[in-house]
């Protein structure tokens, strides 16, 4: 059980150096330096919680267009605009930074019983940077030149001779920026998950949330430069004059395809990952049961990003590929399938033969596997290149998507935002508002993307600002429509009863779950050390360890393992997780804000062009980097 | 059993040579899609290079391969030597490749500029892959160069335990960039073949 | 089209998808197909769909059956330990989570895309009887019959029961050809062209739409694919491979003057006269068109007295520019226009 409280004055003491030592500033100034994990990831979940709704208002208004035919709610151009920036914002700036930003960094030092992320300060870094870039790119949007070629926007549409305004470089640079960002988040996160683990937590050990944000770290640290590398072509080719897509002079316009998709697959399960790791920390404790085949399912996780790789034009096959090479990529489709197959059903294993009980973040996790399971099973019918081929481009393929990205990714975010809150705000959420939220985003999601399926299949084609009546696509669409409505109210509902439990919710303690995992060991709100004393692991479901968690209690009460003379975490041996050393950690630095400052101008010069003065801002950003390293820290 | 002990000497690798491997996979993914995508473009054209480009040299550029490579002896030797604490000779070994490498630097500047008044970067899809790939390539080594510089300028003040870190995760930099660069000079020469 | 199995189909999905399935057998419809490649894809999809509900089924039921021994208790069970049944939990999790998709989907593969692929792939040249080329343009299609001189838009004639062979290119963005009744759909690439096969059964005429986004007005980028009998097809390749006949009338010879010395022939071309701009559709022909603009407006003299007008308002963003001319100018436009049969 948890050990919030001190059980001597010696221990109460050393608890409030540790206090004293871990304690951020006051103020804006303290939320502006800070360095703790729990603080950014806060402002990560803010911040993304905003872009969402901004992603969601951008939804409902081309649901609004589309709800009649033939209407004129907003202008093509408009149109465009907005389906564009809603792929990107919902993709790049809201589940992205959401699981790995917001969850990720409030949860994996508290799961992996550590008391920071290995690097704090890249960790601030990381979110000014994402900060910054998702202010840059709605920039765009307020001055009427937000990115209009899709999220994956093909050249030659996106090339300067048919895009010749800004949008098309908002979109190169604010994608690149915000990369940055994604690429210092999964750096960070793997050298934590492999160096900063409670001492005795070997990796077969880990919890499966960790296991998680490991697979789609590396994931993103090896899909983004693809990415990189293609939104930097396409900026030399639009601004410098270069050549990579343009067919007239040797270029390509495949090669986009080809590099964005390399990229773009990888992706797709990037954001499915965290996800699954979501799951399984809520499974085992509404279940009161560990996870059915945990070894499998960490392995299937990793696995599921490793394939990934291989199976990137299966989003290209109306491009007239040789047939040859199309069937290579559906058989790795097909292979990349197997992973969550292992998943679903373990996870189905699990609701069985545990003790189901049916709280709003368990019934989060069974519509997640529904959501999942439809939107997979129709995944799965890709693989049959010539149905591909003729769906590929339609509405099918946005059902697809959106019942595995809103169901299986949202539903889990959503989930864990109820299983989580107590412990990030120390109160009790309302169980029956949450279970009727559920409910409403339930039917209103199955309402908005079930009919997708019928329509795309009755040939309404994508990205289309209109359509004609007539084609049978009208009653679809029009309870698409009404079905975003509804999902919006239930959204609503969820955060209002979240915002109302905030200020009303009953004290939850530190442990209202019986949770498998370190978190519950400690207070809600965790302290700003997270852990008194470095917690003691010998299985993946620590906070079920009685023994383990009494040994931790002794510790407190003799001192031991509190490390509280500095500002000091233990870091161990990647795989079997022996002590290695206790390091000092840094601790609040202005630096990361100014950093991001400093990057944000090197972009918006670029933008517009002036790239000495660009050059210039680079040279800042050096200093700046210069400076954060002139603080080291004590020997 | 209750506590840890504590290891005295260092176990395994420190945080950052971690943090710098997770740069160098990044950036070596970058250069993997940068040298893709030269190949990409050069199995879809008839002639390589195309459009009456000449083939890029041999010689010079192998020989200042060959000289850039080498530092990768003077930087290793600085991180052994940082580990045992011998401050002076990791300051000169630092100095040493600092010098080799900021030459070469200089050299590859001028030689860029060079080609590019023979044919314009805007020329073609070959000439775009080309300068992209050895600009990319000079950046990281100018990068290093800056690296080295604030080494040396942080050694000024002696040695602690960060900085000794800093020269291993630095040395272990520039063997990364020196691999980049035999792989972008590779590719670019593959043009003769 | 066959009826009774059309609604049977409507029925299936009814019953199975609960949503009712307005529109059945419109016009656009990948699940009404008119041909051996888009039935056997259609078909593809049929399985597919059942297999489908019973996966899903599947799992529904795994979830409604822990639902059923939920705990109604409070927490903090026994969770020490491996619980009975561990075992067959994991058996469980291997062949319904490895065994079973390895069968579903090599089947799946198999049947697919080692067989029903053929009848989708790119026809070897020999395989077929005529070949048509079509041309994307931002935003309407252009069609050229290859060995004659006929050029047309947005719509595309061929003969029943005949293979054709399409040759897709782009005049500029990427752009997809697809008319879902006959065919899958196959991408315009700069620089390259693809091939896709129609093989209409029955004659009739088929909607078809660009799949690709390719800017502004990627939603009114349409065409029909008329199939005729093989000599009607034959008559109106002929008539259209006519250049224009002398105006008829002294409106329509004003009406001629204005569009040759206007802006109207920088940017179209009328085959026998001087005019041969290639921006825009190739009007030699255009009275003989269903529509205006790919499908945006009908083809009625006063559709195209607005067209001319105002394409800008119909069609917003076309290349096209509104033309403003005074209504006795406008008339002898159309009267000119009118007369290209
Ligand atoms: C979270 C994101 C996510 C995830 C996880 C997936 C998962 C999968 N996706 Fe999806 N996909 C997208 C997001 C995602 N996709 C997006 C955003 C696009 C469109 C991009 C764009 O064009 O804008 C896309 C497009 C897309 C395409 C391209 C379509 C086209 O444009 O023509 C294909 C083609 O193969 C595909 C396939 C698959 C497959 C096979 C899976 C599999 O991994 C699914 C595996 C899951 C299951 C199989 C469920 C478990 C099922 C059971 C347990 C039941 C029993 C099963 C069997 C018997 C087999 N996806
Ligand atoms: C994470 C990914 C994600 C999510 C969650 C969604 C969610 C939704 N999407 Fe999605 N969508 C994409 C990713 C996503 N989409 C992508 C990648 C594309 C392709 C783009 C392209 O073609 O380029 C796409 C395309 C796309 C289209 C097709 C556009 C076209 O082809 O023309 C449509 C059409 O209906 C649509 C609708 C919706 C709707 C109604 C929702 C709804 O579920 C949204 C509901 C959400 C809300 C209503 C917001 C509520 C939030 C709040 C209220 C927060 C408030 C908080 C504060 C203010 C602090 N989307
Ligand atoms: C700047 C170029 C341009 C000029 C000038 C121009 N057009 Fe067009 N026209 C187009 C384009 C492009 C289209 C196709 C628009 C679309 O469907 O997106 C078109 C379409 C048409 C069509 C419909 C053809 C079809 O089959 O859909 C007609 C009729 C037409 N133009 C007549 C005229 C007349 C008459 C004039 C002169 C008054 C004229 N155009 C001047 C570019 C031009
Ligand atoms: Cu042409 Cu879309
Ligand atoms: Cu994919």
């Amino acid at each position: 059980m948890a050990i919030a409280t001190p059980p001597t004055p010696a221990a109460a003491e050393r608890m409030e150096r540790l206090e004293q030592i871990w304690e951020s500033r006051p103020g804006i100034l303290g939320w502006l330096t800070t360095t703790d994990h729990k603080r950014i990831g806060l402002l990560y979940f803010w911040t993304t919680l905003a872009l969402f709704g901004a992603g969601g208002a951008e939804a409902l208004l081309i649901r609004t267009q589309l709800a009649q035919p033939n209407q004129h709610v907003v202008s093509p151009q408009t149109f465009d605009e907005l389906f564009s920036m809603h792929g990107i914002t919902m993709i790049f700036f809201f589940i992205i930074p959401m699981t790995t930003g917001a969850f990720g960094n409030y949860l994996l030092p508290l799961l992996l019983g550590a008391r920071d992320m290995a690097f704090p300060r890249m960790n601030a870094l990381s979110y000014w940077i994402f900060l910054a870039s998702a202010i840059f790119i709605y920039t765009s949007l307020f001055i009427g030149k937000a990115p209009n070629a899709g999220w994956f926007n093909y050249v030659p549409l996106a090339s300067k001779q048919f895009n010749p305004g800004h949008n098309i470089d908002f979109y190169c640079l604010g994608i690149i920026f915000n990369s940055i960002a994604s690429t210092l988040t999964a750096g960070q996160f793997i050298v934590t998950i492999f160096k900063s683990r409670a001492p005795g937590m070997s990796l077969n050990r880990m919890p499966l949330f960790c296991f998680a944000m490991l697979a789609a770290s590396f994931g993103l640290l090896f899909a983004l430069p693809a990415l990189s590398a293609d939104t930097t072509f396409l900026f030399l080719d639009r601004n410098v004059g270069t050549h990579f897509f343009d067919a007239s002079h040797g270029g390509s316009a495949l090669l986009w395809q080809h590099l964005f998709w390399i990229f773009g697959h990888p992706e797709v399960y990037i954001l499915i990952v965290p996800a699954f790791g979501i799951a399984t920390s809520i499974i085992p404790a509404f279940t009161q049961r560990r996870l059915v085949a945990f070894p499998l399912v960490a392995v299937a996780e990793l696995l599921v990003v490793f394939v990934g790789f291989g199976v990137w034009a299966h989003h290209m096959y109306a491009v007239g590929m040789t047939t040859i090479s199309m069937i290579f990529f559906a058989a790795a489709t097909a292979m990349v399938v197997i992973p969550s197959t292992i998943q679903v059903f373990a996870w189905c294993m699990s609701f069985i033969t545990g003790f189901a009980r049916f709280k709003t973040p368990l019934l989060f996790i069974a519509g997640f596997i529904f959501m999942f399971v439809t939107g997979g099973l129709t995944g799965i019918m890709f693989v049959a290149i010539p149905f591909d081929q003729q769906v590929t481009d339609t509405y099918f393929i946005v059902a697809h998507f959106h019942y595995i990205i809103f169901g299986a990714a949202v539903f889990p975010i959503f989930g864990g935002m109820y299983y989580w809150f107590p412990k990030v705000t120390g109160k009790l959420y309302f169980e029956r508002p949450g279970q009727i939220s559920f409910w409403i985003i339930f039917v209103g999601t199955n309402l908005l993307f079930f009919p997708m399926h019928i329509v795309g299949l009755l040939g309404m084609t994508r990205r289309v600002s209109t359509y004609p009546s007539g084609l049978g696509w009208t009653a679809y669409n029009l309870a698409e429509t009404i079905g975003g409505f509804v999902t919006l109210a239930g959204i609503l509902l969820l955060l209002g009863n979240l915002f109302v439990s905030y200020f009303r919710g009953p004290p939850a303690g530190p442990d209202p779950w019986h949770g498998p995992t370190l978190e519950w060991t400690t207070s809600s709100p965790p302290p700003e050390y997270d852990f008194a004393v470095i917690p003691r692991v010998t299985s993946a479901y620590a906070n079920w360890d009685p023994v383990d968690r009494e040994a931790d209690r002794l510790n407190l009460a003799d001192g031991l393992l509190m490390l509280e003379h500095g500002h000091e975490q233990p870091t161990v041996t990647p795989v079997d997780g022996r002590l290695a050393e206790i390091a000092q950690m840094p601790h609040e630095s202005p630096w990361p804000p100014v950093l991001a400052l400093a990057l944000a101008l090197v972009f918006t010069m670029l933008l517009i062009g002036l790239y000495g003065v660009a050059g210039i801002m680079g040279l800042v950003c050096l200093l700046a980097l210069a400076g954060w390293h002139s603080q080291e820290p004590p020997e | 059993m209750s506590g840890y002990s504590v290891p005295q000497s260092q176990v395994g690798r420190p945080t950052a040579w971690w943090g710098m491997t997770i740069l160098i996979a990044s950036e070596a993914t970058l250069f993997g899609t940068f040298i893709g995508t030269y190949y990409y473009l050069r199995f879809k054209t008839p002639t390589w290079p195309p459009g009456g480009i000449p083939e890029p040299k041999l010689v010079v550029p192998l020989v200042m391969l060959a000289v850039l490579v080498s530092t990768t002896v003077p930087m290793r030797l600085a991180a052994t030597a940082a580990r045992t604490g011998r401050l002076a000779a990791t300051r000169l070994l630092i100095a040493v490749a600092l010098v080799v490498q900021s030459g070469y630097f200089a050299y590859e500047v001028h030689d860029f500029s060079d080609q590019l008044h023979r044919f314009d970067i805007t020329r073609n899809a070959y000439s775009s892959i080309y300068y992209t790939l050895l600009g990319a390539d000079h950046a990281h080594v100018l990068l290093g160069v800056l690296f080295n510089l604030w080494l040396l300028g942080k050694l000024a003040r002696g040695f602690t335990r960060y900085r000794i870190h800093a020269v291993q995760a630095i040395a272990w930099y520039w063997l990364a960039v020196n691999v980049l660069t035999i792989a972008v000079i590779g590719t670019l020469l593959s043009a003769r073949a | 089209m066959n009826a009774p199995r059309e609604d049977r189909r409507c029925l299936a999905f009814l019953v199975l998808a609960v949503v009712p399935l307005a529109g059945c057998g419109g016009s656009q419809n990948a699940l009404a197909p008119e041909s051996h490649q888009a039935r056997d894809i259609a078909t593809l999809f049929w399985w597919m769909m059942g297999g489908a509900w019973v996966g899903l089924g599947l799992v529904v039921g795994l979830l409604l059956w822990s639902w059923k021994r939920r705990n109604r208790r409070g927490f903090g069970r026994d969770v020490e330990g491996d619980k009975p049944g561990e075992k067959r939990s994991w058996y469980a999790v291997v062949v319904l989570g490895i065994v079973m998709p390895i069968a579903v989907i090599s089947t799946l593969f198999v049947v697919s895309d080692l067989f029903v692929i053929k009848t989708t792939q790119a026809p070897a040249s020999t395989t077929t009887k005529l070949t048509v080329q079509v041309i994307g343009h931002q935003w309407w299609w252009e069609v050229r019959y290859p060995g004659t001189t006929a050029v047309t838009a947005n719509e595309l004639h061929i003969p029943a029961r005949t293979p054709v062979r399409v040759e897709v290119k782009t005049a500029d963005v990427i752009h997809s050809f697809w008319v879902p009744e006959l065919n899958r759909k196959i991408d315009t690439i700069p620089g390259r062209s693809n091939v896709v096969e129609l093989d209409a059964d029955q004659v009739g005429r088929y909607r078809g739409q660009c799949a690709e986004f390719c800017g502004l007005q990627h939603a009114h980028m349409a065409m029909y694919v008329f199939v005729d009998e093989p000599s009607a097809f034959r008559r109106w390749l002929a008539q259209q491979e006519k250049p224009v006949e002398a105006p008829s009338s002294a409106l329509a010879e004003r009406g001629a003057r204005l569009f040759l010395d206007g802006p109207c022939s920088s940017c179209h071309a009328i085959r026998g006269t001087d005019a041969d701009g290639y921006v825009g559709p190739d009007l030699t022909h255009v009275a003989s068109r269903a529509t205006l603009g790919a499908l945006t407006v009908s083809n009625t003299p006063d559709d195209l007295r607005q067209w001319i007008l105002h394409s800008q308002q119909a069609k917003p963003g076309n290349q096209m520019p509104d033309f403003n001319a005074s209504g006795a100018r406008l008339d002898a436009l159309v009267a000119f226009l009118e007369g290209l049969k």
